[in-house]
C-alpha cells in the first residue's frame, strides 16, 4: 500500500501511533516517490526508529534491521559461507565424490570433473543471509533500516554506497545479485562522527529535534488514553524545562511517557517536589543528572 | 522556477554551501511531487537536498530567507490572496524594470565620468547586481573576506585585514545608497516618463534592498550545530583533589593527581585488553584449519578463525602551552602517552602560535620528563602572544597529511585568541578531514565565549566539546575516549 499524498502519509502514520510533523511526511512521501534512502539525525530518543517501523507498518511491509556497531564488517551485514557446513557435507560426500572420479583417467581430467561441480558447495544452501542481502534478495519489498550508521567503520560506508545506488551487491562465487524488489530504506545516525559526503548525496536529509509541546501532549495523550489534560501540560512543561538544563543525558519521548505513568499509578495530580524526587528514576538516567535537577527543583515547579 | 532554483544553488555555493549537480537534479525531480505552492513542502524539498547536515541547516535557512523574503525578486511566495499576490508580483515586475533602466543609467554616467572605474571596480558591479535583484556575486565578495588567508607576519599581527574590508564594503553600499537616490532627485528628464507613485516606490525600493545587503554583511553565519556532544561532566570521581583546578594544584596535590592518574592508566589498559583479546574472533583461516585437520586424519575437527587485529584508532593532540593552559595539558599528555597500547599512534603538537611537533620527546623519555623537556624546547616561542587562527593555518599547511578518517583530533585549549582573526573554517576543514574532532577547555562553561575566548564559534565545528579543568573531568573524558 503506497502513500498516495503527502496527507496520506501523514493520516496513515497517526493510526499507526506516530505523530510526524508536515517536514517528516513530505520527506517520508519524497522518499518513496524517489526511492531514495532518508538519513535521519536528531538526538537520542526522538524516535528516529519508531519511525522507521511506523514507515513498515504504513505500507504494511516487513522491517529488516541492521544495527550498526564499530568493527561491523561485510560478514555480518550481508553474508558468509557457513564453511562448518561445507566442511561437514565434503567430509560425507567423500564416497559420492570418489564415484564422480572413478571414471576419469588422469589427474587433470578428475579435477575437471570436480570443478563442474563446484556448484554445488558455493550455493545458497550455504549462504547465510545477513540483514543487507536478506533486504535485497526478498521477494516482498520491506523496510529496511540501518541504525547508527555514525557508529560504524568509514569502510564500512564505503561499502554502503554501492548497496545504496544501484542495489545490487557481488557475491564473488555467485556473480551480482540484483534487488528483486527496492527496499525502502531508512538510515539512522546520532552525530558521532560526520557521514561523507558520497553518502549523504544518495539520501535525503532529514533532522528531527525534539518535539515541540504540543505534538508532546498529543503523543502522551495518544499513548496513555486516561491522562488528565491538567497533569499532561504540567508533565510536559517540566519536561521542556528539564531538557533545557545542562543534563548528561535529556529526557527523550519514551521518558516522558514512563514519567507520565508512574505519576499516575503513584495517583499524583499535581507535579510537587515531593512527586519528582519520588518518580525521578523514570527520568534521570546518571546519578550527576539527578544534582543538577535537584539544584533547580525549584525553577521546575514554579509556574 | 528553473531559473529561480539555479539562482538561488549559485548564490549557496557562493557562500560555500557544497552541492552537487545530482542534488539540483533531484531537487527539481521532487518538487514535481509535491506541491511547490505550499511553502512549508517547498523549503523542505530545498533544504532535504542542499542541507546535508543540521550544521548547514542554519546557513541554508538564513541563505533561504534572504533570497525568498528579504529579496522579494517579484517571486509570489509571499502569503496572501491569489490575487493579490499576482498585483504584488505584476508591481514589483514594473519597478524591476525601472529598476534596470535606472542602474543601466548610473551605470553609464559613471562610465562617462570615469572610463577605467567601473570595470576595476568588481565590488561596485556587485552592488549593482545586488539591486537588480541577483545577489551571487555580493555574496561571493562577502564570503571571500570570511575565507581569506590572514598574511603570516613574524612580529605584528591584526585582525584588521577583515574588518577593515568589511568597512569598505560598507560604505561602498552608503556611497552607492545616496548616489542612487541623488540620481533620482535630480534627473528629470530620465524620470519625467515615470509616474511619481513609481519614484518613491523605486527610492524605497533602492534603500530597503541595501539595507539589506548591508544587514546580510553584518549577520555572520552561525552553525546551528544540534550534533555537539557537550558534556557538563559532574561525576564525582574524587572528592576533594578531583574538584581542585589543575592550575591550583599544589605540590602535594600534584604528586596525588599523579597517583591516580597511574592507578587509572592501569585499570583502563586491563579493561581494554581484556576487550580485544575477546574480540578477536573474524573470518575462517582456510589454510591453518587444513593444516590442524591432519591431526585428524584430514577431518576438519577443529576450525581456526582469523585473529583481527584490534581497531585501535589514532590520535592527534593541538595543544596549547601559553600559561592557563599548561597545567591541563600536561596531564592530558601524560594519561595519553601513558594510555599508548590503547591507540596504534599518537602524535602531538605544542602551539602558542605555530604548532611544533613534540612527539619525539615523548618516544625517547618517560612521559613527565618529556613534559619537561618540551618547556625548554627552544622551537617554542613561549613569548608570543597566543593566535589560535594562525596555528590552525599553519597546521593545515605543513601538518595536514597527518589527518585521515582514522584519527580523532583532540585540541586542548581555552580559545582565547588575544581578539585576533579565530579563522573558524580552518577548523572545520580539520573536522572534515578526521574521525572526530574534541575540544577539551580547561576552563569551565560559564566562561566560554567571555572576553576574548572565540569557544562559541570553535565549538559549533567540533563533534564534541568539553570543560575540563580538573581531575573529575578528566578522568570523565579519559573513560569516555578509551572504553
Amino acid at each position: 500500500m503506497r502513500f498516495k499524498s503527502v496527507k496520506d502519509v501523514r493520516n496513515r502514520m497517526e493510526q499507526t501511533g506516530y505523530i510526524p510533523s508536515q517536514e517528516i511526511c513530505t520527506i517520508v512521501f519524497l522518499a518513496q516517490e524517489t526511492q531514495k534512502p532518508i538519513l535521519i539525525e536528531g538526538p537520542a530518543g526522538v524516535g528516529k526508529t519508531e519511525l522507521a517501523k511506523s514507515i513498515a507498518a504504513c505500507l504494511e511491509q516487513e522491517m529488516i534491521r541492521l544495527q550498526c556497531y564499530e568493527g561491523l564488517d561485510e560478514s555480518k551485514a550481508l553474508y558468509e559461507w557457513a564453511y562448518a557446513k561445507q566442511l561437514l557435507y565434503t567430509q560425507m560426500l567423500k564416497g559420492k565424490i570418489n564415484d564422480v572420479i572413478s571414471t576419469t583417467a588422469s589427474l587433470a581430467e578428475a579435477v575437471d570433473e570436480i570443478a563442474e561441480h563446484e556448484d554445488a558447495f558455493f550455493s545458497d544452501r550455504f549462504l547465510q543471509t545477513r540483514p543487507l542481502l536478506a533486504a535485497i534478495s526478498s521477494i516482498d519489498p520491506v523496510v529496511l533500516l540501518i541504525d547508527e550508521i555514525d557508529k560504524s567503520d568509514p569502510e564500512f560506508e564505503a561499502f554502503l554506497l554501492e548497496l545504496l545506488s544501484d542495489f545490487q551487491v557481488t557475491i564473488p562465487e555467485l556473480g551480482t545479485i540484483a534487488a528483486k524488489s527496492q527496499p525502502f530504506v531508512v538510515l539512522t545516525s546520532n552525530n558521532y562522527r560526520d557521514m561523507s559526503d558520497a553518502l549523504k548525496r544518495r539520501c535525503i536529509h532529514l533532522y528531527i529535534d525534539y518535539p515541540t509541546i504540543e505534538t508532546e501532549k498529543e503523543i502522551l495523550r495518544m499513548k496513555i488514553p486516561g491522562i488528565q489534560e491538567r497533569l499532561l501540560s504540567k508533565v510536559v512543561a517540566t519536561v521542556a524545562k528539564i531538557r533545557e538544563l545542562d543534563l548528561k543525558k535529556k529526557p527523550c519521548i519514551s521518558e516522558t511517557l514512563d514519567w507520565a505513568r508512574s505519576l499516575m499509578i503513584l495517583q499524583q495530580e499535581d507535579i510537587t517536589e515531593d512527586a519528582i524526587f519520588k518518580t525521578l528514576n523514570t527520568l534521570c538516567k546518571h546519578r550527576a543528572d539527578y544534582g543538577v535537577i535537584q539544584e533547580n527543583i525549584a525553577h521546575l515547579i514554579k509556574g | 522556477m528553473v531559473n529561480v532554483i539555479l539562482k538561488f544553488v549559485s548564490c549557496c555555493r557562493a557562500a560555500d554551501m557544497r552541492i552537487s549537480t545530482a542534488e539540483v537534479l533531484d531537487c527539481l525531480g521532487q518538487l514535481e511531487i509535491v506541491d511547490p505552492c505550499d511553502e512549508r513542502q517547498f523549503k523542505t524539498v530545498l533544504g532535504a537536498n542542499f542541507a546535508k547536515s543540521r550544521r548547514e541547516q542554519g546557513e541554508f535557512d538564513r541563505l533561504y530567507h534572504f533570497f525568498f523574503h528579504a529579496l522579494q525578486s517579484g517571486f509570489p511566495l509571499e502569503d496572501g490572496l491569489p490575487e493579490e499576490k499576482t498585483q504584488k508580483a505584476a508591481l514589483s515586475d514594473a519597478i524591476s524594470d525601472k529598476m534596470e533602466q535606472l542602474i543601466r543609467q548610473v551605470t553609464d554616467q559613471e562610465g562617462a565620468e570615469d572610463p577605467d572605474k567601473i570595470k576595476e571596480n568588481e565590488l561596485d558591479q556587485a552592488l549593482m547586481d545586488f539591486l537588480a535583484g541577483n545577489p551571487l556575486a555580493f555574496i561571493q565578495e562577502v564570503q571571500k573576506i570570511q575565507n581569506r588567508d590572514e598574511q603570516t607576519s613574524q612580529f605584528f599581527k591584526s585582525n584588521l585585514g577583515q574588518l577593515s574590508s568589511r568597512l569598505e564594503i560598507m560604505l561602498r553600499i552608503n556611497r552607492l545608497k545616496s548616489k542612487m537616490v541623488q540620481f533620482l532627485g535630480t534627473h528629470d528628464a530620465f524620470i519625467e516618463p515615470w509616474a511619481q507613485s513609481d519614484v518613491t516606490g523605486l527610492k524605497k525600493r533602492v534603500t530597503s534592498q541595501l539595507n539589506k545587503a548591508l544587514d546580510f554583511l553584518n549577520t555572520e553565519p552561525r552553525l546551528d550545530n544540534a550534533g555537539l556532544k557537550e558534556t557538563g561532566a559532574r561525576e564525582l570521581h574524587y572528592k576533594n583533589v578531583g574538584e581542585i583546578p589543575f592550575a591550583n594544584l599544589t605540590p602535594g596535590e600534584t604528586q596525588a593527581v599523579k597517583q591516580i592518574i597511574d592507578r587509572l592508566v592501569r585499570k583502563l589498559e586491563e579493561i581494554t585488553s581484556r576487550r580485544f583479546s575477546a574480540a578477536s574472533r573474524g573470518m575462517v583461516d582456510v589454510k591453518k584449519t587444513i593444516q590442524r585437520s591432519v591431526k585428524y586424519l584430514g577431518v576438519p575437527v577443529e576450525i581456526v578463525h582469523k585473529a583481527r587485529p584490534p581497531r585501535k584508532g589514532k590520535i592527534v593532540i593541538l595543544c596549547d602551552v601559553s600559561g592557563s593552559v599548561w597545567s591541563t595539558a600536561r596531564f592530558m599528555l601524560n594519561i595519553l602517552y601513558s594510555l599508548q597500547t590503547c591507540f596504534s599512534r599518537v602524535k602531538s603538537y605544542v602551539f602558542i602560535e605555530r604548532p611544533t611537533d613534540v612527539t619525539s620527546f615523548f618516544y625517547s623519555n618517560e612521559p613527565n620528563e618529556a613534559i619537561k623537556n618540551i618547556l625548554n624546547d627552544p622551537r617554542v616561542n613561549y613569548n608570543a602572544r597566543t593566535d589560535y587562527g594562525m596555528a590552525f593555518q599553519q597546521f593545515r599547511d605543513d601538518h595536514f597529511r597527518e589527518l585521515d578518517k582514522k584519527t580523532t583530533l583532540i585540541i586542548i585549549g581555552d580559545a582565547r585568541s588575544n581578539y585576533l582573526n579565530p579563522r573558524e573554517p580552518l577548523l572545520e576543514n580539520m573536522r572534515d578531514r578526521c574521525r572526530r574532532l574534541i575540544w577539551l577547555n580547561p576552563e569551565q562553561k560559564k566562561f566560554w565565549g567571555t572576553g576574548d575566548s572565540e569557544m562559541m564559534r570553535y565549538q559549533d565545528h567540533c563533534n564534541e566539546a568539553r570543560a575540563c579543568g580538573n581531575l573529575n573531568q578528566l578522568i570523565d573524558f579519559i573513560e569516555a575516549l578509551v572504553l
